[in-house]
């Protein structure tokens, strides 16, 4: 079963890759990496059943901690590059650089 | 037996919502099939006695970033023109998969090679709120409190960034 589980995270892992690097809506990048961080999840779980030791439980609780912190900062993000461009095109990101 | 069924039924919907989520043209298409893949990994969690963990994931990704981002998407009233072109979409993720996919077979090949697999059998009691939290509070207890400080951070700087310039 571990096995199993391992080749579905390396699959949802590649399929975030794809959807990260190719697409250019802010959104879907953003949802590409919560998949990544979801897969690793998938597998630290995983072992942590196969092995009968909780830390990578915990050490998973912390990705979703540290997932949320980043959904809040990505948020405002969207919330500024809408605003200001009125698009959500990720190539139209250069307005942290500039003073407009 | 009746582990794997449910295993490769919610693999298989986890996968192909994961891929409707990334070639999507809407984003509210894509939040609403990529909640679809946060429930069925939930339910793999389950699927290994991670009881716990699949509550936090229900109530955390499923119920509050993905209604976040939901939330985000109708209070932003996107319409068509305001969503990039992406003439060459398909191209783009058809060439990135070719990319991506000798680097999975790797690790596919390598995972189906080794001689992982130990299974401990593990109590009834394993991965509930109780074995967690011992493990959170006595091993884990400096990673929890700066990922308090992260959180923090992460409060401050939102709503800095979000604020009006006058």
């Amino acid at each position: 079963m571990l096995k199993a589980y391992m080749i579905l995270s390396v699959i949802l892992f590649s399929i975030g890759i794809v959807g990260l690097i190719s697409r250019r809506n802010i959104i879907v990048i953003y949802m590409s990496i919560e998949l990544l961080l979801n897969s690793v999840n998938i597998s630290l779980i995983a072992i942590s059943a196969d092995l009968a030791d909780s830390s990578a439980q915990v050490m998973s609780l912390i990705i979703i901690a540290i997932a949320a912190s980043e959904a809040a900062l990505f948020m405002s993000l969207f919330v500024i590059l809408f605003r200001n461009r009125s698009s959500l095109d990720a190539n139209l990101f250069d307005i942290l650089s500039s003073n407009k | 037996m009746q582990n794997e069924v449910l295993f490769a039924i919610l693999s298989l919907m986890a996968i192909l919502s994961s891929i409707i989520m990334i070639s999507a043209y809407r984003p509210i298409d894509s939040a609403l099939s990529f909640i679809v893949t946060l429930v069925s990994i939930a339910a793999l969690f389950a699927l290994v006695n991670a009881t716990f963990l699949f509550i936090v994931q229900i109530i955390i990704y499923a119920g509050a970033i993905l209604s976040l981002i939901i939330f985000i998407i109708m209070f932003l009233n996107i319409k068509d023109e305001n969503l990039p072109e992406e003439k060459h979409k398909t191209k783009w993720l058809l060439g990135t998969s070719f990319i991506i996919l000798p680097f999975s077979a790797i690790l596919i090949d390598l995972i189906l090679r080794s001689d992982i697999e130990h299974n401990v059998v593990a109590s009834d009691k394993f991965g509930g709120i109780h074995q967690v939290g011992l493990t959170l509070f006595s091993k884990w207890i400096l990673p929890f409190e700066l990922v308090s400080i992260l959180l923090l951070v992460a409060l401050i700087g939102s709503v800095t960034l979000a604020k009006r310039e006058k």
